[in-house]
Protein backbone atom coordinates (compact mmCIF):
# COMPACT_ATOMS: atom_id res chain seq x y z
CA UNK A 1 0.00 0.00 0.00
CA UNK A 2 1.46 3.37 -1.30
CA UNK A 3 2.26 6.06 1.55
CA UNK A 4 -0.52 8.63 2.56
CA UNK A 5 1.27 12.34 2.02
CA UNK A 6 -2.14 14.10 2.87
CA UNK A 7 -5.44 13.11 4.32
CA UNK A 8 -8.24 15.59 4.88
CA UNK A 9 -11.56 14.81 6.56
CA UNK A 10 -14.28 16.95 6.34
CA UNK A 11 -12.72 20.44 5.95
CA UNK A 12 -14.55 23.27 5.93
CA UNK A 13 -13.19 26.83 5.50
CA UNK A 14 -14.51 30.00 4.87
CA UNK A 15 -13.13 33.90 4.25
CA UNK A 16 -13.64 36.72 6.46
CA UNK A 17 -16.09 33.43 8.56
CA UNK A 18 -18.97 34.24 5.94
CA UNK A 19 -17.99 33.38 2.75
CA UNK A 20 -17.76 29.69 2.30
CA UNK A 21 -14.91 28.59 0.25
CA UNK A 22 -15.03 24.38 0.98
CA UNK A 23 -18.00 22.77 2.72
CA UNK A 24 -16.79 19.27 4.18
CA UNK A 25 -14.34 18.34 1.86
CA UNK A 26 -12.52 14.52 1.84
CA UNK A 27 -9.29 14.08 0.05
CA UNK A 28 -6.46 11.18 0.35
CA UNK A 29 -2.91 12.48 -1.80
CA UNK A 30 -1.29 8.80 -2.12
CA UNK A 31 2.65 9.01 -2.98
CA UNK A 32 3.43 9.31 -6.43
CA UNK A 33 0.25 9.76 -7.42
CA UNK A 34 -0.75 11.98 -10.19
CA UNK A 35 -4.23 14.12 -9.21
CA UNK A 36 -6.15 16.73 -11.18
CA UNK A 37 -8.64 18.77 -9.01
CA UNK A 38 -11.06 20.22 -11.73
CA UNK A 39 -14.05 22.10 -10.89
CA UNK A 40 -15.89 25.62 -12.12
CA UNK A 41 -14.66 28.97 -10.88
CA UNK A 42 -14.66 29.65 -7.43
CA UNK A 43 -15.84 26.08 -6.88
CA UNK A 44 -12.62 25.96 -4.27
CA UNK A 45 -9.91 24.77 -6.24
CA UNK A 46 -7.45 27.69 -5.31
CA UNK A 47 -8.27 27.24 -1.57
CA UNK A 48 -8.00 23.48 -1.01
CA UNK A 49 -4.42 23.71 -2.79
CA UNK A 50 -3.39 26.88 -0.46
CA UNK A 51 -4.73 24.16 2.89
CA UNK A 52 -2.44 21.87 1.30
CA UNK A 53 0.40 24.03 1.28
CA UNK A 54 -0.28 25.09 5.02
CA UNK A 55 -0.79 28.30 4.44
CA UNK A 56 -4.54 28.76 5.38
CA UNK A 57 -6.26 26.44 7.87
CA UNK A 58 -9.66 25.05 7.81
CA UNK A 59 -11.88 26.04 10.33
CA UNK A 60 -13.02 22.70 11.19
CA UNK A 61 -12.22 19.30 9.67
CA UNK A 62 -8.58 17.54 10.11
CA UNK A 63 -5.60 17.77 7.59
CA UNK A 64 -2.97 14.81 8.18
CA UNK A 65 0.11 15.27 6.93
CA UNK A 66 2.45 12.00 6.61
CA UNK A 67 -0.76 11.01 10.18
CA UNK A 68 0.36 14.22 12.10
CA UNK A 69 -1.75 16.82 12.34
CA UNK A 70 -0.94 19.81 9.77
CA UNK A 71 -2.07 23.22 11.53
CA UNK A 72 -0.46 26.82 12.90
CA UNK A 73 0.54 25.27 15.82
CA UNK A 74 2.78 22.59 14.27
CA UNK A 75 4.13 25.14 11.44
CA UNK A 76 5.42 27.32 14.36
CA UNK A 77 7.72 24.68 15.01
CA UNK A 78 11.05 25.59 12.78
CA UNK A 79 12.45 22.42 12.15
CA UNK A 80 8.89 21.12 11.03
CA UNK A 81 8.35 24.18 9.09
CA UNK A 82 11.57 23.73 6.80
CA UNK A 83 10.79 19.98 6.63
CA UNK A 84 6.95 20.59 5.55
CA UNK A 85 8.23 23.49 3.36
CA UNK A 86 10.57 21.93 1.37
CA UNK A 87 8.93 19.07 0.88
CA UNK A 88 5.45 20.75 -0.62
CA UNK A 89 6.09 23.19 -3.37
CA UNK A 90 3.21 25.60 -4.78
CA UNK A 91 3.09 27.22 -8.04
CA UNK A 92 0.67 29.80 -7.60
CA UNK A 93 -2.57 31.05 -10.11
CA UNK A 94 -1.35 34.40 -10.41
CA UNK A 95 3.09 34.72 -11.15
CA UNK A 96 2.86 38.79 -10.40
CA UNK A 97 2.10 37.16 -6.75
CA UNK A 98 5.14 34.63 -6.65
CA UNK A 99 7.68 36.52 -8.16
CA UNK A 100 8.71 39.23 -6.18
CA UNK A 101 12.04 39.24 -6.04
CA UNK A 102 14.45 41.88 -8.25
CA UNK A 103 15.53 39.48 -10.65
CA UNK A 104 14.97 35.96 -12.08
CA UNK A 105 18.17 35.01 -10.40
CA UNK A 106 16.87 36.13 -7.40
CA UNK A 107 13.68 34.33 -7.73
CA UNK A 108 14.73 31.24 -8.60
CA UNK A 109 17.83 31.46 -5.42
CA UNK A 110 15.07 32.71 -2.87
CA UNK A 111 13.75 28.91 -1.82
CA UNK A 112 16.84 27.13 -1.53
CA UNK A 113 18.34 29.77 0.10
CA UNK A 114 15.94 30.17 2.63
CA UNK A 115 15.79 26.30 3.23
CA UNK A 116 19.77 26.63 4.01
CA UNK A 117 20.96 24.78 0.86
CA UNK A 118 24.91 25.92 0.83
CA UNK A 119 25.59 27.87 -1.98
CA UNK A 120 27.60 25.07 -4.19
CA UNK A 121 24.73 23.38 -3.91
CA UNK A 122 22.03 26.25 -5.41
CA UNK A 123 24.36 26.78 -7.72
CA UNK A 124 24.55 23.72 -9.08
CA UNK A 125 20.85 23.36 -8.63
CA UNK A 126 20.62 26.67 -10.21
CA UNK A 127 22.36 25.61 -13.46
CA UNK A 128 20.24 22.44 -14.27
CA UNK A 129 17.00 24.27 -13.25
CA UNK A 130 17.55 27.32 -15.78
CA UNK A 131 18.78 24.23 -18.13
CA UNK A 132 15.48 22.67 -18.06
CA UNK A 133 13.54 25.59 -18.38
CA UNK A 134 15.66 27.22 -21.22
CA UNK A 135 15.52 30.43 -19.85
CA UNK A 136 19.21 31.03 -19.24
CA UNK A 137 18.67 34.47 -21.07
CA UNK A 138 16.10 35.53 -18.66
CA UNK A 139 18.72 35.39 -15.77
CA UNK A 140 19.29 38.78 -15.24
CA UNK A 141 16.06 40.31 -16.22
CA UNK A 142 13.34 41.61 -13.99
CA UNK A 143 10.60 39.59 -13.58
CA UNK A 144 8.06 41.98 -14.62
CA UNK A 145 9.63 42.63 -17.77
CA UNK A 146 8.82 39.06 -18.64
CA UNK A 147 5.93 37.61 -20.86
CA UNK A 148 3.26 35.39 -19.00
CA UNK A 149 4.66 32.18 -20.82
CA UNK A 150 8.50 33.49 -19.23
CA UNK A 151 6.94 34.09 -15.88
CA UNK A 152 5.03 30.84 -15.48
CA UNK A 153 8.42 29.02 -16.52
CA UNK A 154 10.13 31.29 -14.09
CA UNK A 155 7.72 30.76 -11.06
CA UNK A 156 7.72 26.83 -11.96
CA UNK A 157 11.65 27.02 -12.06
CA UNK A 158 11.74 28.60 -8.50
CA UNK A 159 9.26 25.89 -6.68
CA UNK A 160 11.15 22.71 -8.31
CA UNK A 161 15.04 24.10 -8.07
CA UNK A 162 14.42 23.17 -4.53
CA UNK A 163 12.92 19.62 -5.24
CA UNK A 164 9.64 19.10 -3.65
CA UNK A 165 8.08 15.72 -3.10
CA UNK A 166 4.93 17.42 -3.69
CA UNK A 167 4.34 19.70 -6.47
CA UNK A 168 0.81 21.61 -6.01
CA UNK A 169 -0.02 23.76 -8.92
CA UNK A 170 -2.94 26.08 -9.42
CA UNK A 171 -4.16 26.78 -13.62
CA UNK A 172 -0.56 26.15 -14.52
CA UNK A 173 -1.66 26.32 -18.26
CA UNK A 174 -4.02 29.39 -17.83
CA UNK A 175 -3.07 32.14 -20.59
CA UNK A 176 0.01 29.47 -22.67
CA UNK A 177 -0.20 29.10 -25.91
CA UNK A 178 -0.78 25.54 -27.21
CA UNK A 179 3.07 25.10 -27.94
CA UNK A 180 4.51 26.13 -23.91
CA UNK A 181 1.40 24.51 -22.90
CA UNK A 182 2.77 21.07 -24.28
CA UNK A 183 5.75 21.70 -23.34
CA UNK A 184 4.81 22.41 -19.68
CA UNK A 185 2.70 18.84 -19.69
CA UNK A 186 6.17 17.08 -20.42
CA UNK A 187 8.02 18.64 -17.85
CA UNK A 188 5.50 17.69 -15.26
CA UNK A 189 5.72 13.96 -16.50
CA UNK A 190 9.06 13.80 -16.11
CA UNK A 191 8.89 15.46 -12.90
CA UNK A 192 6.47 12.58 -11.82
CA UNK A 193 8.79 10.19 -13.05
CA UNK A 194 11.12 10.89 -10.62
CA UNK A 195 8.97 9.63 -7.64
CA UNK A 196 7.34 13.04 -7.53
CA UNK A 197 3.97 13.31 -6.69
CA UNK A 198 1.59 16.42 -8.82
CA UNK A 199 -1.61 17.56 -7.82
CA UNK A 200 -2.63 20.24 -10.31
CA UNK A 201 -6.20 22.17 -10.08
CA UNK A 202 -7.33 23.42 -13.76
CA UNK A 203 -10.20 23.47 -15.66
CA UNK A 204 -8.09 23.13 -18.86
CA UNK A 205 -9.87 19.65 -19.68
CA UNK A 206 -6.88 19.28 -22.52
CA UNK A 207 -4.86 18.40 -20.19
CA UNK A 208 -6.59 16.32 -17.60
CA UNK A 209 -5.85 13.02 -18.83
CA UNK A 210 -2.28 13.58 -19.34
CA UNK A 211 -1.49 15.06 -16.21
CA UNK A 212 -3.44 12.86 -13.76
CA UNK A 213 -4.09 9.02 -12.87
CA UNK A 214 -7.06 10.50 -10.64
CA UNK A 215 -9.36 13.33 -10.85
CA UNK A 216 -11.20 14.84 -8.39
CA UNK A 217 -14.37 17.09 -9.29
CA UNK A 218 -15.59 19.82 -7.26
CA UNK A 219 -19.16 20.40 -7.33
CA UNK A 220 -20.83 24.14 -7.31
CA UNK A 221 -21.69 23.97 -3.32
CA UNK A 222 -17.97 23.48 -2.70
CA UNK A 223 -17.83 19.81 -2.39
CA UNK A 224 -16.02 17.11 -3.72
CA UNK A 225 -18.47 15.28 -5.52
CA UNK A 226 -16.70 12.41 -7.71
CA UNK A 227 -13.12 11.00 -7.40
CA UNK A 228 -12.18 8.80 -10.32
CA UNK A 229 -10.00 7.75 -13.23
CA UNK A 230 -9.80 10.66 -16.47
CA UNK A 231 -11.00 8.83 -18.89
CA UNK A 232 -14.41 7.35 -16.75
CA UNK A 233 -14.79 10.52 -15.53
CA UNK A 234 -14.70 12.87 -19.12
CA UNK A 235 -16.88 10.51 -20.89
CA UNK A 236 -19.25 11.85 -18.79
CA UNK A 237 -20.77 14.69 -20.49
CA UNK A 238 -23.68 15.02 -18.72
CA UNK A 239 -22.01 15.01 -15.10
CA UNK A 240 -19.00 17.33 -16.90
CA UNK A 241 -21.81 20.22 -18.15
CA UNK A 242 -23.89 19.64 -14.91
CA UNK A 243 -20.64 21.10 -13.25
CA UNK A 244 -20.06 23.77 -15.48
CA UNK A 245 -16.53 21.88 -16.68
CA UNK A 246 -18.27 21.68 -20.47
CA UNK A 247 -20.96 23.52 -22.33
CA UNK A 248 -22.79 23.05 -25.67
CA UNK A 249 -22.14 24.07 -28.22
CA UNK A 250 -23.99 25.44 -31.33
CA UNK A 251 -22.62 25.03 -34.41
CA UNK A 252 -23.62 24.35 -38.16
CA UNK A 253 -22.47 21.67 -40.41
CA UNK A 254 -23.55 21.35 -44.32
CA UNK A 255 -25.99 23.84 -43.22
CA UNK A 256 -27.31 21.85 -40.35
CA UNK A 257 -27.71 23.49 -37.09
CA UNK A 258 -27.06 21.36 -34.39
CA UNK A 259 -25.59 21.62 -30.41
CA UNK A 260 -23.43 18.90 -28.66
CA UNK A 261 -21.43 19.22 -25.56
CA UNK A 262 -17.88 20.62 -26.06
CA UNK A 263 -14.85 19.96 -24.27
CA UNK A 264 -12.28 20.58 -26.86
CA UNK A 265 -9.85 17.65 -26.17
CA UNK A 266 -9.90 18.37 -30.23
CA UNK A 267 -11.10 20.18 -32.48
CA UNK A 268 -11.93 17.20 -35.13
CA UNK A 269 -15.52 15.61 -33.96
CA UNK A 270 -17.85 13.44 -36.35
CA UNK A 271 -21.27 13.12 -36.29
CA UNK B 1 -0.98 59.15 -19.58
CA UNK B 2 2.10 60.94 -20.76
CA UNK B 3 3.10 60.95 -16.52
CA UNK B 4 3.15 56.77 -16.19
CA UNK B 5 4.91 56.60 -19.67
CA UNK B 6 7.49 58.97 -18.34
CA UNK B 7 7.52 56.68 -15.16
CA UNK B 8 7.87 53.46 -16.91
CA UNK B 9 10.73 54.85 -18.61
CA UNK B 10 12.88 56.79 -16.63
CA UNK B 11 12.41 54.97 -13.73
CA UNK B 12 12.59 51.23 -14.19
CA UNK B 13 14.35 51.27 -17.55
CA UNK B 14 17.68 49.89 -17.28
CA UNK B 15 18.88 51.04 -20.66
CA UNK B 16 21.78 53.06 -19.33
CA UNK B 17 22.89 50.48 -16.74
CA UNK B 18 22.85 48.21 -19.68
CA UNK B 19 25.43 50.04 -21.86
CA UNK B 20 29.09 49.33 -22.03
CA UNK B 21 30.54 52.68 -20.82
CA UNK B 22 33.11 53.05 -18.37
CA UNK B 23 31.23 53.27 -14.90
CA UNK B 24 29.11 50.29 -15.89
CA UNK B 25 32.14 48.46 -15.92
CA UNK B 26 32.87 48.73 -12.54
CA UNK B 27 31.78 46.66 -9.56
CA UNK B 28 28.44 48.23 -8.24
CA UNK B 29 30.39 47.72 -4.77
CA UNK B 30 33.51 50.00 -5.73
CA UNK B 31 31.04 52.45 -7.59
CA UNK B 32 29.26 52.65 -4.38
CA UNK B 33 32.35 53.74 -2.13
CA UNK B 34 33.67 55.89 -4.25
CA UNK B 35 30.35 58.07 -4.76
CA UNK B 36 30.28 57.88 -1.50
CA UNK B 37 33.69 59.48 -1.07
CA UNK B 38 32.78 62.10 -3.57
CA UNK B 39 29.56 62.97 -1.63
CA UNK B 40 31.29 63.24 1.63
CA UNK B 41 34.15 65.53 0.19
CA UNK B 42 31.80 67.79 -1.00
CA UNK B 43 30.01 67.86 1.75
CA UNK B 44 32.97 68.98 4.29
CA UNK B 45 34.63 70.62 2.05
CA UNK B 46 34.55 74.94 2.33
CA UNK B 47 35.60 76.05 -1.14
CA UNK B 48 32.94 76.37 -3.43
CA UNK B 49 36.16 75.34 -6.30
CA UNK B 50 36.29 71.75 -5.09
CA UNK B 51 32.25 71.45 -5.31
CA UNK B 52 32.86 72.56 -9.03
CA UNK B 53 35.75 70.47 -9.47
CA UNK B 54 33.51 67.63 -8.11
CA UNK B 55 30.89 68.52 -10.38
CA UNK B 56 33.31 68.96 -13.44
CA UNK B 57 34.75 65.12 -12.54
CA UNK B 58 31.09 64.14 -12.59
CA UNK B 59 30.06 65.34 -15.70
CA UNK B 60 33.25 64.22 -17.75
CA UNK B 61 31.91 60.50 -15.64
CA UNK B 62 28.85 61.07 -17.39
CA UNK B 63 30.47 61.31 -20.59
CA UNK B 64 32.72 58.30 -20.62
CA UNK B 65 29.83 56.29 -19.25
CA UNK B 66 28.14 56.74 -22.52
CA UNK B 67 25.07 58.97 -21.16
CA UNK B 68 23.98 61.53 -23.08
CA UNK B 69 24.66 64.41 -21.06
CA UNK B 70 21.34 66.48 -21.38
CA UNK B 71 19.38 63.97 -20.41
CA UNK B 72 21.78 63.70 -16.93
CA UNK B 73 21.46 67.62 -16.78
CA UNK B 74 17.61 67.29 -17.37
CA UNK B 75 17.36 64.50 -14.29
CA UNK B 76 19.69 66.27 -12.16
CA UNK B 77 18.68 69.71 -12.53
CA UNK B 78 14.72 68.32 -11.60
CA UNK B 79 15.49 67.42 -8.15
CA UNK B 80 18.80 70.64 -7.66
CA UNK B 81 16.09 73.52 -7.21
CA UNK B 82 13.35 70.99 -4.82
CA UNK B 83 16.61 70.29 -2.50
CA UNK B 84 18.61 73.31 -2.12
CA UNK B 85 17.51 76.54 -4.46
CA UNK B 86 14.07 76.85 -2.57
CA UNK B 87 16.71 76.73 0.88
CA UNK B 88 19.37 79.01 0.11
CA UNK B 89 17.53 81.84 -1.24
CA UNK B 90 16.38 83.30 2.10
CA UNK B 91 19.87 82.62 2.84
CA UNK B 92 21.74 85.28 0.59
CA UNK B 93 19.70 87.85 2.21
CA UNK B 94 20.92 90.17 5.36
CA UNK B 95 17.43 89.40 7.44
CA UNK B 96 19.27 85.88 7.76
CA UNK B 97 23.02 86.17 7.05
CA UNK B 98 23.99 90.18 8.26
CA UNK B 99 27.54 91.06 6.05
CA UNK B 100 28.58 93.49 4.00
CA UNK B 101 26.09 94.00 1.24
CA UNK B 102 26.33 93.34 -2.51
CA UNK B 103 22.89 94.46 -3.76
CA UNK B 104 20.08 96.11 -2.64
CA UNK B 105 16.53 96.22 -3.90
CA UNK B 106 12.74 97.41 -2.91
CA UNK B 107 10.10 94.85 -3.58
CA UNK B 108 6.48 95.78 -2.54
CA UNK B 109 7.79 98.42 -0.30
CA UNK B 110 10.41 96.25 1.81
CA UNK B 111 14.45 96.97 1.26
CA UNK B 112 15.97 93.55 0.56
CA UNK B 113 20.03 93.59 0.73
CA UNK B 114 21.97 90.40 -0.51
CA UNK B 115 24.97 89.89 1.41
CA UNK B 116 28.39 88.80 0.60
CA UNK B 117 28.42 86.03 3.11
CA UNK B 118 25.17 84.88 2.25
CA UNK B 119 25.76 84.51 -1.74
CA UNK B 120 29.08 82.61 -0.76
CA UNK B 121 26.95 80.48 1.83
CA UNK B 122 24.51 79.75 -0.60
CA UNK B 123 26.41 79.24 -3.56
CA UNK B 124 28.25 76.47 -1.56
CA UNK B 125 24.58 74.89 -0.06
CA UNK B 126 23.77 74.64 -3.93
CA UNK B 127 26.75 73.36 -5.00
CA UNK B 128 26.67 70.61 -2.70
CA UNK B 129 23.76 69.47 -3.37
CA UNK B 130 24.34 69.55 -6.89
CA UNK B 131 27.34 67.71 -6.35
CA UNK B 132 25.63 65.28 -4.04
CA UNK B 133 22.31 64.60 -6.31
CA UNK B 134 24.96 64.38 -9.87
CA UNK B 135 26.83 61.52 -8.01
CA UNK B 136 23.95 59.65 -6.96
CA UNK B 137 22.17 59.89 -10.21
CA UNK B 138 24.61 59.00 -12.13
CA UNK B 139 25.53 55.91 -9.57
CA UNK B 140 21.90 54.91 -9.88
CA UNK B 141 21.74 55.28 -14.25
CA UNK B 142 24.95 53.51 -14.13
CA UNK B 143 23.88 50.52 -12.14
CA UNK B 144 20.72 48.00 -12.53
CA UNK B 145 18.69 48.45 -9.86
CA UNK B 146 18.72 44.96 -8.58
CA UNK B 147 22.85 45.69 -8.38
CA UNK B 148 22.38 48.57 -5.98
CA UNK B 149 19.66 46.75 -3.46
CA UNK B 150 22.41 43.84 -3.65
CA UNK B 151 25.38 46.34 -2.55
CA UNK B 152 23.03 47.97 0.20
CA UNK B 153 22.85 44.08 1.75
CA UNK B 154 26.60 43.71 1.57
CA UNK B 155 27.06 47.02 3.19
CA UNK B 156 25.05 45.81 6.17
CA UNK B 157 21.76 47.85 5.48
CA UNK B 158 19.34 45.74 7.16
CA UNK B 159 18.16 42.89 5.13
CA UNK B 160 14.12 43.55 5.85
CA UNK B 161 14.80 47.25 4.86
CA UNK B 162 16.37 46.57 1.26
CA UNK B 163 13.77 43.72 1.01
CA UNK B 164 10.91 46.34 1.31
CA UNK B 165 12.48 48.64 -0.96
CA UNK B 166 13.16 45.98 -3.75
CA UNK B 167 9.46 44.96 -3.56
CA UNK B 168 8.37 48.66 -3.59
CA UNK B 169 10.28 48.81 -6.95
CA UNK B 170 8.59 45.96 -8.39
CA UNK B 171 5.01 46.28 -7.21
CA UNK B 172 4.86 49.75 -8.02
CA UNK B 173 5.64 48.68 -11.82
CA UNK B 174 2.66 46.60 -11.04
CA UNK B 175 0.51 49.36 -9.76
CA UNK B 176 1.74 51.52 -12.68
CA UNK B 177 0.26 48.84 -15.14
CA UNK B 178 -3.12 48.62 -12.82
CA UNK B 179 -3.51 52.31 -12.93
CA UNK B 180 -2.51 52.32 -16.87
CA UNK B 181 -5.20 49.52 -17.45
CA UNK B 182 -7.88 50.65 -15.78
CA UNK B 183 -7.05 54.63 -17.22
CA UNK B 184 -7.32 53.02 -20.84
CA UNK B 185 -10.54 50.96 -19.91
CA UNK B 186 -12.34 54.06 -18.53
CA UNK B 187 -11.40 55.69 -21.63
CA UNK B 188 -12.95 53.22 -23.78
CA UNK B 189 -16.11 53.39 -21.97
CA UNK B 190 -16.61 57.11 -21.10
CA UNK B 191 -14.87 58.40 -23.82
CA UNK B 192 -12.28 61.85 -23.85
CA UNK B 193 -13.84 64.28 -22.44
CA UNK B 194 -15.05 63.47 -18.39
CA UNK B 195 -17.06 65.89 -16.31
CA UNK B 196 -14.66 67.36 -13.68
CA UNK B 197 -16.91 66.17 -11.10
CA UNK B 198 -17.03 62.56 -12.61
CA UNK B 199 -13.50 62.72 -12.65
CA UNK B 200 -13.16 62.99 -9.32
CA UNK B 201 -15.37 60.54 -8.36
CA UNK B 202 -13.76 58.10 -10.83
CA UNK B 203 -10.26 59.48 -9.36
CA UNK B 204 -11.56 58.62 -6.17
CA UNK B 205 -12.81 55.25 -6.75
CA UNK B 206 -9.67 53.99 -8.49
CA UNK B 207 -7.44 55.07 -5.50
CA UNK B 208 -9.77 53.22 -3.34
CA UNK B 209 -9.73 49.99 -5.29
CA UNK B 210 -5.96 50.58 -5.96
CA UNK B 211 -5.54 50.48 -1.85
CA UNK B 212 -7.84 47.20 -1.81
CA UNK B 213 -5.96 45.61 -4.56
CA UNK B 214 -2.55 46.36 -3.16
CA UNK B 215 -3.72 45.00 0.16
CA UNK B 216 -4.17 41.88 -1.10
CA UNK B 217 -1.64 41.78 -3.10
CA UNK B 218 0.15 42.47 -0.15
CA UNK B 219 -1.42 39.02 2.03
CA UNK B 220 -0.46 36.79 -1.14
CA UNK B 221 3.00 37.93 -2.05
CA UNK B 222 3.81 36.98 1.94
CA UNK B 223 1.96 33.42 1.06
CA UNK B 224 4.09 33.10 -1.52
CA UNK B 225 7.31 33.66 0.54
CA UNK B 226 5.78 31.80 3.34
CA UNK B 227 5.51 28.91 0.77
CA UNK B 228 9.29 28.91 -0.06
CA UNK B 229 10.44 28.53 3.15
CA UNK B 230 10.50 32.78 4.44
CA UNK B 231 11.19 32.58 7.69
CA UNK B 232 11.49 36.20 8.49
CA UNK B 233 15.26 36.30 7.98
CA UNK B 234 15.57 37.10 3.97
CA UNK B 235 18.83 35.33 2.68
CA UNK B 236 21.70 36.63 0.62
CA UNK B 237 23.55 35.22 -2.49
CA UNK B 238 26.77 37.30 -3.14
CA UNK B 239 28.27 36.70 -5.91
CA UNK B 240 29.90 39.91 -6.75
CA UNK B 241 33.87 39.42 -8.01
CA UNK B 242 36.60 42.36 -8.15
CA UNK B 243 37.99 42.60 -10.98
CA UNK B 244 42.17 44.96 -10.94
CA UNK B 245 40.47 47.72 -12.98
CA UNK B 246 37.86 47.95 -9.68
CA UNK B 247 40.63 48.24 -7.50
CA UNK B 248 42.64 50.34 -9.66
CA UNK B 249 39.54 52.51 -9.85
CA UNK B 250 39.00 52.78 -6.00
CA UNK B 251 42.55 53.95 -5.86
CA UNK B 252 42.17 56.63 -8.05
CA UNK B 253 38.87 57.42 -6.02
CA UNK B 254 41.13 57.90 -3.47
CA UNK B 255 43.83 59.68 -5.23
CA UNK B 256 41.41 62.10 -6.40
CA UNK B 257 39.34 62.71 -2.99
CA UNK B 258 43.16 63.72 -1.55
CA UNK B 259 43.67 66.07 -4.44
CA UNK B 260 39.93 67.49 -4.06
CA UNK B 261 40.64 68.55 -0.60
CA UNK B 262 44.21 68.92 -0.11
CA UNK B 263 45.23 70.99 -3.73
CA UNK B 264 42.11 73.21 -4.44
Amino acid sequence: MKKKIFELRDVRFSYLGKYPALQGVDITIEKGSRAAVIGANGSGKSTLLNILDGLIFPDTGSVKFFGAELDEKALADERFNRYFRSRVGLVFQNPDIQLFCPTVKEEIMFGPLNFGFSHKEIKKAFDLIVDVFGIKDLVDRMPHQLSIGEKRKVSMASVLISGPELLLLDEPTAGLDPKTSRGLVDLLNEYHDDGKTIITATHDMHIVEEIADIVHVFSRDKKIIRSGPPAELLADTEFLEENNLIHSHFHRHDGKAHTHPHEHPSHDHTH
Amino acid sequence: MGTLVFLKESVFSDEYASRKGFMQSIDPRFKAVSFFLFILTALFTKSIATSLWLYLLCLMLVCVSKIDLGFFLKRTWIFIPIFSLFIAIPAIFSIVTPGEALVSFKLAGLNFIITRPGLAGGALFVTRVTVSVSFVVLLSITTKHFELLRVLRVFKVPHMFVMVLGMCYRYIYLFVEVVENTYLAVRSRVGRRVHYKKGQRMAAWNMASLWHRSYRLNEAVYNAMLSRGYSGEPAIFNDFKARPRDWVWLACSVVLTFISLNII
